[in-house]
């Protein structure tokens, strides 16, 4: 009896579906249109955050200790700021590693090597290199530093300087999430709006024959269930085109949002994100259709 | 088998309410054939409504078997409908679907297996005398045929009762004859029919009972009627 319904009715959903013609189109079309705003919204708020994230990564507090501290010191240092919960790691960057590091970075530059050869001491600083867990925090963190017992030791604490970019993108970051959030949440209802009163029309279109199904005694399901499977293959077929047309929009898209600089970074994330991206596409346009055309169905079955 | 007790009907909305059916009574036997007669606006549509529950009594009670129909829950209400067959003026079939489908159709959406619509089916269409129509689309048969194809549809979940609302409203004298005799045909197999209808001919050739409403109140109700307003 279960499966009886289920398969007539889906075969009514899908004939209508296909029957149907230009008002399956326009459903299509619509729900394919909301979906493609909500995922571009979706590309935007990922790609801005993977970019944010990359620069965050970049972020640091860097603490150089004066040339006479010894190195137990800086390390004690080191262990007691990692005990600090807004610090993610820290980093113990001795002379000898400073000086390689520098070394490293200037390889091409015969000039820079040779002044630094010339120098007998190392003219490096020990430093100690601190990540914090949230962005926000490298401010509480600086300044118990500069509070610390070892206040004494540290030769400059190298905060200042990213104080400006850190505080741009924090709120970089907070307006992207609540644009995005807004946008989506009204998309989402524009588009639910749409499909239920294009379903609507499908239904008003099929009046004499829920009208015989009723006098007929057909059960409420029987009625209902087709209207809910059109509803499914509407947000089935739009998830499947808004995600080929996702593809070359997010390209043109995504270079404005973050910048040229990352993009190679975030375009190898993407194709991770697609799978899920369109996961999230075929689930809310599915609910769409469904909630959709049960709203919409609701009045006919009146009794 | 169907009884009213002082049901009143009041449609609410627009400048007036409308007074459709006003304290009434009766009682319809099992395998009785009863005429409803009136002018339009008597209230003979809202009495059949009233049974197949499309429209709730303002008060009083409509009683099927014995049972208040006001107390089906939604959920029955299906049930409920497949114990009446109903038929009206435009016939109501569907433009897509041929004679047989349109017949099958009240038999898919109740949910019953395809052996026994392919066996029901047949056998319907044979008793209202449409075998060799079966595979026609409705345009292409005529406007008595159309109401033999309803007629078919109504039977085929074998109810207790028939619901005719103006069958031959829209037939010729002889095409409406001819529906009117297979009613009577359903009716003499078992079947409790109840007719609405203001066909003056037809009534007086059933000699059947007729009940006659007037500005939705009896007025007449007589075992071997005749229109007579």
């Amino acid at each position: 009896m279960i499966i009886l319904t289920l398969t007539r009715t889906f075969k009514a959903g899908f004939q209508n579906f296909f029957r149907n013609g230009s008002l399956t189109v326009a459903a299509v079309s619509i729900l394919t249109l909301a979906l493609l705003i909500i995922s571009v919204i979706l590309v935007i708020s990922i790609s801005a955050n993977m970019g944010l994230k990359y620069v965050q990564d970049k972020i640091d507090i860097r603490v150089y200790f004066k040339s006479d501290v010894a190195e137990q010191d800086v390390m004690s240092f080191r262990s007691e700021v990692q005990k600090y919960k807004e610090v993610k790691a820290a980093e113990y960057i001795s002379k000898n590693k400073a000086l390689d590091d520098f070394k490293a970075a200037n390889a091409g530059k015969p000039d820079i090597l040779k002044a630094v050869e010339a120098v007998e001491e190392n003219p490096l600083l020990a430093s100690v290199n601190i990540k914090a867990a949230n962005p926000e925090q490298y401010d509480v963190i600086a300044k118990s530093i500069e509070n610390s017992s070892y206040r004494n030791d540290i030769a400059s604490i190298n905060y200042q300087q990213y104080k400006l970019v850190i505080d741009r993108f924090n709120s970089t970051i907070k307006t992207i999430r609540k644009t995005g959030a807004f946008l989506f949440i009204l998309f989402s209802l524009i588009a639910i709006l749409i499909t239920f009163n294009v379903i609507r029309m499908t239904i008003f279109n099929h009046g004499t024959e829920i009208e015989i199904m009723r006098l007929v005694g057909a059960s409420n399901n029987f009625i209902r269930l087709p209207f809910v499977f059109e509803g499914v293959i509407y947000g089935i077929f739009a998830a499947v085109i808004s995600i080929i047309l996702l593809f070359p929009i997010m390209k043109i898209v995504t270079p404005y949002v973050v910048g040229s600089a990352y993009i190679q970074i975030i375009q190898t994330d993407f194709t991770r994100y697609f799978v899920l991206i369109f996961l999230a596409q075929l689930v809310v346009g599915v609910l769409l259709g469904i909630v959709s055309s049960i709203l919409a169905i609701r009045r006919y079955l009146k009794v | 088998m169907i009884e009213f007790k002082n049901v009143k009907k009041i449609y609410t909305g627009g400048i007036m309410n409308t007074i459709a059916l006003d304290d009434v009574s009766f009682l319809i036997e099992e395998k009785e054939f009863v005429s409803f007669v009136g002018h339009s606006g008597a209230g003979k549509s809202t009495i059949l409504k009233l049974i197949y529950a499309e429209e709730k009594p303002t008060s009083g009670e409509v009683l099927f078997n014995g049972e208040d129909i006001a107390n089906i829950k939604p959920k029955d209400m299906p049930l409920h409908r497949r114990r009446i067959g109903t038929v009206f003026q435009d016939f109501k079939l569907l433009q897509k679907k041929t004679v047989f489908e349109n017949v099958a159709f009240a038999l898919e959406v109740s949910g019953y297996p395809n052996s026994e619509i392919q066996k029901s089916v047949p056998q319907i269409i044979e008793i209202v005398g449409l075998s060799n129509k079966a595979e026609n689309y409705p345009h292409e048969i005529s406007g008595g045929e159309k109401q033999r194809v309803a007629i078919a549809r109504a039977l085929v979940h074998r109810p207790a009762l028939i619901i005719a609302d103006e069958p031959t409203g829209n037939l010729d004298p002889i095409s409406a004859w001819g529906i009117i005799q297979l009613l009577l045909k359903i009716n003499k197999l078992g079947t409790t029919v109840i007719l609405a209808t203001h066909d003056k001919e037809v009534v007086n050739n059933i000699k059947r009972r007729v009940i006659t409403l007037d500005q939705g109140r009896i007025i007449r109700d007589h075992s071997k009627g005749r229109y007579a307003i």
